[in-house]
């Protein structure tokens, strides 16, 4: 299958940093893929998903896009932790923001904004401001505006970490199905074990010091995924055990 | 006890209060010679007192002359404080360059520039605008300044990451709108700063408002020179309210 990225023999060193955070690590996320990043914290988790979003460059190796550049669209599009809204944006205005610089008329911006804002259940959102919105809300605007430039990637850095364990099991089942209707491939950091074998095809460990990918996990799992089922038990408790949780 | 959220009712009677027992206080102060007679002027004089200015054809001018040094000192000081704030806060090399610069200039009071403005521009407009321009200016700059250097990086990792990262577009998309609340803040200090320059700037001899006082104090008519600084409160209360009303609309994101 074709790769979206490829991570080739990949080192990161923070500046001023004795040694690299991760070293040599060779990862391939094809297109379509739902590929979750697992580790302890400070693993390198998120130098991984920083370097794929451009934010930061490999100190030793490579990072390539496998996909030819589209018209009109982005290759990636990072939805981040805290939601980062502009607060002087309306929702709309912050969904629109990925499209400001994309060479797309006026009739097809706002379509694409109404599009991502129906694909997250935000249409009646429209005109908020990020202060009237919930933890959960600003979250989907998050991932509208990632939706609106019509990557080929969504790189998502632990999106749903921040909001309460409710909303995030809704957010969960959201994310699925505007995963299944968009076809675009996602990176997903998360340091929660149970989520990852919720939405993922794959599960990538990252251990060591430094840190490189110590496990590789396909989940054959039917989705809509069952979490009461004993092999959704089996993976969460393979994958605890190699990040030595109980 | 505290009064709480009282409705506007309530709030007006207390205000009137506050001003009629005030008035009342400065009447007796007249009538029971607190002061030394003469140097106090009668608060029930004021009426005729502005009547008499307003017909002898001096308060209108004077409010129209200093009106043009304000707006003016204002405009200049705001737009150019806001342009170096940005700068400055914004581009390293002229940061750098500036710092040592504002240092120096800065603790300088915007009333002894008062001595140039004479000897450059005479006794005129000009010299009253550039006056009011540097306090203007310094208000702005800093709080502009400030403002920049409290922009949430993140906001720029978001730019980058949404392709919006080259300088222009990150100072339209992020830099401008994110200073938007301390900058006007900062607009609105500057428009009270301004009137206070303003008429320190007019008792040195620069025709307005301040030198109408100046003017009538000197012939001991106290009552006249209450109406100059009665006008000057009004006129400040009406600025400031319309800045207000404008603060307000153009920063409605705000919770």
């Amino acid at each position: 299958m074709a790769a979206v990225i490829e991570f080739d023999r990949f080192s990161y060193t923070h500046p001023g940093a004795p040694g690299p955070v991760i070293q040599d690590l060779s990862l391939d996320i094809a297109k379509g893929e739902f590929l979750a990043v697992v580790g302890g914290s400070g693993v390198g988790k998120s130098t991984l998903l920083r370097t794929a979003a451009g934010l930061i460059a490999p100190s030793a190796g490579q990072m390539h896009f496998r996909l030819p550049q589209r018209a009109g669209r982005r290759r990636r599009a990072v939805v981040f932790q805290d939601g980062r809204l502009l607060p002087w944006r309306t929702v709309a205005g912050n969904v629109a923001y990925g499209l400001e610089t994309l060479d797309i008329d006026a009739g097809e911006k706002r379509g694409r904004v109404d599009e991502a804002l129906r694909m997250t259940g935000l249409a009646e959102f429209a005109d908020r401001w990020p202060h009237q919105l919930s933890g959960g809300q600003a979250q989907r605007v998050g991932i509208a505006r990632a939706l609106a430039v019509k990557p080929d990637i969504l790189l998502m850095d632990e999106p749903f970490s921040a909001v309460d364990a409710l909303t995030r099991r809704h957010l969960q089942a959201e994310l699925m199905r505007i995963w299944q209707a968009t076809h675009a491939a996602i990176m997903f950091v998360t340091h929660d074990i149970d989520e990852a074998v919720f939405l993922a095809d794959r599960v990538v460990v990252l251990g060591g010091r430094p840190a490189n990918v110590a496990e590789n996990l396909v989940i054959d799992l039917p989705r809509p995924r069952d979490r009461g089922h004993a092999d959704f038990g089996r993976y969460v408790a393979h994958l605890s055990a190699q990040l030595g949780v109980d | 006890m505290m009064v709480k959220n009282p409705g506007w009712p309530v709030r007006a009677a207390y205000g009137v209060a506050g001003i009629v027992v005030f008035v009342l206080l400065w009447k007796a102060a007249g009538v029971f010679r607190w002061v030394n007679p003469g140097t106090l002027p009668d608060p029930f004089a004021l009426p005729d007192a502005l009547a008499q200015e307003w017909t002898s054809g001096r308060l209108l001018p004077a409010v129209g002359s200093s009106l043009i040094h304000y707006f003016w000192g204002l405009a200049l000081g705001t737009v150019s404080g806001i342009a170096v704030g940005l700068a400055a806060a914004t581009i390293r090399r002229f940061d750098l360059f500036q710092a040592y610069l504002a240092r120096v200039l800065r603790p300088i009071p915007p009333l002894a520039w008062v001595v140039f403005a004479i000897a450059w521009f005479k006794v005129s407009h000009a010299g009253a605008a550039f006056v009011i321009a540097i306090g203007v200016f310094w208000v702005n700059y800093f709080a502009t300044y400030s403002a920049v250097r409290n922009i949430d990086p993140r906001f720029y990792e978001l730019a980058r990451s949404f392709g919006q990262g080259s300088y222009w577009r990150r100072a339209v998309s992020i830099t401008l709108p994110a200073i938007a609340p301390g900058t006007l803040a900062g607009v609105r200090t500057g428009i009270g700063q301004a009137w206070m320059t303003l008429i320190a700037a007019e008792l040195l001899g620069v025709p307005g408002m301040g030198q109408e006082m100046n003017a009538a104090a000197g012939v001991g008519a106290y009552e006249a020179v209450v109406v100059y600084m009665l006008a000057i409160s009004l006129v400040y209360a009406i600025c400031d309210l319309g800045y207000a009303w404008l603060e307000k609309r153009v920063l409605s994101w705000r919770p």
